[in-house]
């Protein structure tokens, strides 16, 4: 499947987080460009796996501000002065993050919180409540948008958390594990809502971390393994990029999953263990 | 039958209400019974009337809306106090100052009435600040404590969305746990409630359920005491029950 990129949307250099003593990732570094493929409405879907401990989760945090780096710095496009290639540092709030929990304001019905994260916007009240009830219809949250989180399903829970991303953050979504503990129809739900991101711009780029490698392999047009590196035979306390796997360079990337995809499901398996 | 003796074990509604109901009738024979003799350590269910019955005509209603308006004013301040500062001590610079706070509960009731009574001239407000003092000691700590069990999670959400540090305290910490605020103060209040008889006898003329027992102590009136202290046990239960319900009601996702 041919495909170009240009704007580079991603830019980590040098990334590291430290607690204290204890150095948690180091040295991290990896560029995401804008994926153009004719006819069709592309966003970036990027994958990080590895083993539990590895600093999945404090990548995603520094990747989204929510963390300083020790060293190094995230880059993303600046989309609103509407030069090509122009960077800022992220901030906290500038891509969107939704936790494994599915966190959300606790005291908040659907609705009540949707309308929180569209509090910045400058359009109308009604226009909001419009974006809010297209969204509510779009993503089958109508029969629930006045219950709290607690009466919510997981599902349900996951997919307001990411709609309030969606209208607060702009282009960028990071999603700690959005798979785990969900059923079937959940997982169908999750990967309809990736599709649904990526299809409605071209900026719009999910990355996400899972243990599920099928998955990765499967929705992934990039993925990233996560582990200790070995450093003179042995395996450092630190976490970094062991491997990457372009899936658009081998031609796998938007692809039903089949027997090449199981080739990388393997190699990537390899590198975890190995990590 | 066998099953009411194994541990977590689940009984009906029913069998529930019959166990509460054989534990009640058990406790009242067995009062019953041991006040029966010339000698005995707890007066009998007809004094303990008798002595309801006389307090009602003294004016009993009166002295329990003396102890509850009491508690009100004396809980108002103190919650204001805690809370000040438990909201504060996400500040670093504040930190300190609410963890002190929240120490001095351990400070004896003597030293501190000793102080007061310096400072203050009027002896009913000498009792509400005694309370407000104690009160804001246990509930600063209760309320340090939900701040802190707040998951990490939910500052990051609300930081994810933008929201500034001052918009973090007041959408997770302030209005994201106000029912967990009302929670504190019913699990708090007891301990008012338990120290309003040491309280309210600082100043006997104020009256109060404090001033009754000491009374009725003094003239060694069982009846009278046992009558008030069932009658402290009810007020105390109902606030519990009302705030409780008050939670419930107006705050749908509280499960707490």
């Amino acid at each position: 499947m041919t495909y170009s990129t240009e704007n580079t949307l991603l830019y980590v250099e040098d990334l590291s987080v430290s607690y204290g003593d204890k150095t948690v990732i180091k040295d991290i570094n990896f560029v995401e460009k804008d994926v153009i493929r004719t006819g069709n409405v592309t966003g970036q879907v990027i994958a990080f796996v590895g083993r539990s401990g590895r600093g999945k989760s404090t990548l995603f945090r520094a990747l989204t501000g929510l963390v300083k780096p020790s060293s190094g710095k995230v880059l993303i496009a600046d989309t609103t002065t509407g030069i090509d290639n122009d960077a800022k540092v992220v901030n906290e709030g500038d891509i969107g993050f939704v936790d494994q929990k599915y966190t959300l304001f606790r005291n908040k019905t659907v609705s009540q919180a949707l309308m929180f994260a569209l509090r910045n916007k400058e359009i109308t009240k009604e226009e909001k409540e419009v974006k809010i009830k297209e969204y509510l219809h779009q993503w089958g949250l109508e029969k629930v948008k006045d219950q709290y989180p607690n009466e919510l399903s997981g599902g349900q829970r996951q997919r307001t958390a990411i709609i309030e991303q969606i209208f607060c953050s702009g282009h960028y979504m990071v999603l700690d594990e959005p798979f785990s503990g969900l059923d079937v129809g959940n997982i169908q739900d999750v990967k309809d809502a990736f599709n649904l991101m990526t299809a409605s711009h071209e900026f719009n780029t999910i990355i996400y971390s899972t243990h599920d490698i099928e998955l990765a392999v499967e929705l992934a047009d990039s993925i990233y393994v996560i582990g200790y590196p070995s450093i003179e035979g042995k395996l450092a306390d630190y976490g970094t990029i062991v491997k990457h796997i372009d899936m658009k360079e081998i031609g796998l990337a938007w692809k039903d999953f089949g027997l090449d995809h199981m080739e990388v499901v393997k190699q990537i398996k390899a590198a975890m263990l190995s990590s | 039958m066998k099953l009411l003796f194994k541990p977590f074990e689940k009984v009906s509604k029913n069998t529930r209400l019959l166990i509460v109901l054989f534990w009640v009738v058990l406790v009242v024979t067995f009062w019953f019974i041991s006040s029966m003799g010339e000698r005995h350590l707890f007066p009998s269910p007809q004094q303990v009337f008798t002595g309801f019955s006389e307090l009602y005509n003294e004016g009993l209603v009166v002295h329990v809306a003396s102890s509850l308006f009491l508690c009100l004013k004396a809980i108002i301040i103190a919650v204001i106090i805690s809370l000040i500062f438990a909201y504060l001590s996400t500040i670093p610079v504040i930190k300190p100052l609410a963890n002190t706070l929240s120490k001095l509960r351990y400070l004896p009731l003597t030293g501190i009435t000793f102080y007061l009574t310096i400072l203050i001239n009027d002896a009913r407000t000498m009792q509400v600040w005694v309370l407000v003092v104690f009160m804001s000691t246990y509930l600063t700590t209760s309320l340090l404590s939900m701040v802190s069990a707040i998951p990490q999670e939910e500052f990051d959400h609300a930081r994810s969305l933008q929201c500034k540090r001052w918009e973090v305290l007041w959408e997770v910490v302030i209005k994201g746990r106000v029912d967990h605020v009302i929670e504190v103060i019913r699990q708090n209040l007891a301990i008012v409630w338990m120290m309003l008889v040491t309280v309210e006898s600082i100043l006997v003329a104020a009256g109060g359920l404090g001033f009754l027992i000491k009374n009725s102590d003094k003239f060694m009136n069982h009846g009278r005491i046992i009558a008030l202290q069932i009658v402290i046990l009810f007020v105390g239960l109902s606030i519990d029950f009302i705030l409780n319900y008050l939670r419930k009601t107006f705050f749908r996702y509280s499960k707490i």
